[in-house]
């Protein structure tokens, strides 16, 4: 929270723009990212999403009145566009067409690959198995149970999941519980 | 297991993992498209002023032109360095465009 204050300050007060830009997107861009590519399963799709995500987040900063965290602001931003690219979907399908050439659901082999050295390629063959199993679960529920329990992996509480998504706590916490059955139906060997 | 165990250990599978090399290019990504988005917007703003500029330049070009001014005598060196360059488009031009 002292953080998301600093890069308002900074940003508002238009002495150091760019660094406040980049505090924001390196305080943030794991979380961003993450919520994208869980609720769309596509990597390319997400790399553009989170980059939309942070360009309106500065347009509109000034406009942040700081009622709830920069964080679950953000995450709204990011679940906003999200849905608007599965509109988009399924607007193209309606209308004949096919998926975007270059439009890849499966990560990088180099994006999985271990920061150590020594951990590769054993590690990447199974983060990228790993990667498409935990996809495959989430993908299977529907869509609110998908937007809560991609937060929830984010470690947000039920109170800031209601804020990113506009919801009820008692809606969270409802669609959180059978999230949860399904994904440790499917992913019961993991754990 | 215990039911929070399980809620932790369930949550950190869902987390998306990356190397570091991975959220710098994202972060280059990010900050580069946003430069450009200022730009194109900066663009905006001048588009007003470029349009009073034209105007301008076709307002001063209907003006009567200014009486030549006297031949200046003045050679400066710049130009005599570069009488050789302009000997060689002298030739440039010369030769028949077939044979060049």
């Amino acid at each position: 929270m002292e953080t998301d204050k600093n890069i308002k300050a900074k940003a508002l007060a238009g002495t150091d723009p760019e660094s406040a830009f980049d505090l924001l997107i390196e305080e943030h861009q794991r979380q961003v990212y993450s919520l994208a590519l869980r609720l769309t399963g596509n990597q390319a799709a997400a790399d553009d999403i989170t980059q939309e995500t942070f360009i309106s987040a500065w347009k509109h900063l000034k406009g942040f009145r700081g009622d709830s965290s920069l964080k679950t602001w953000l995450l709204r931003i990011a679940a906003n566009k999200v849905r608007s690219y599965w509109r988009w979907k399924k607007l193209r399908s309606w209308v004949g067409l096919g998926p975007r050439d270059g439009e890849e659901g499966a990560p990088a082999l180099q994006d999985l690959l271990a920061d150590r050295p020594e951990d590769r390629p054993e590690a990447a063959a199974l983060a990228a198995d790993l990667e498409r199993r935990v996809q495959a679960a989430i993908s299977l529920l529907p869509p609110r149970q998908r937007e809560v329990a991609a937060l929830r992996a984010q470690e947000l509480s039920v109170a800031e999941i209601a804020a990113a998504l506009g919801m009820a706590e008692g809606t969270v916490k409802a669609h959180w519980f059978e999230a949860r059955k399904k994904l440790e139906a499917s992913l019961g060997e993991y754990l | 297991m215990k039911d929070d165990e399980k809620e932790k250990k369930l949550i950190s599978l869902l987390a998306v993992r990356r190397p570091e090399a991975f959220w710098q290019r994202q972060r280059n990504a990010i900050t580069g498209a946003a430069a450009q988005s200022r730009g194109s917007s900066r663009a905006w703003l001048l588009a007003p002023a470029a349009a009073a500029a034209a105007v301008l330049v076709v307002f001063l070009a209907r003006l009567p032109g200014p009486a030549p001014a006297p031949e200046t005598q003045i050679v400066s060196t710049a130009f005599l360095e570069h009488l050789d360059l302009l000997d060689d488009m002298d030739v440039l031009e010369a030769v028949p465009e077939n044979e060049l």
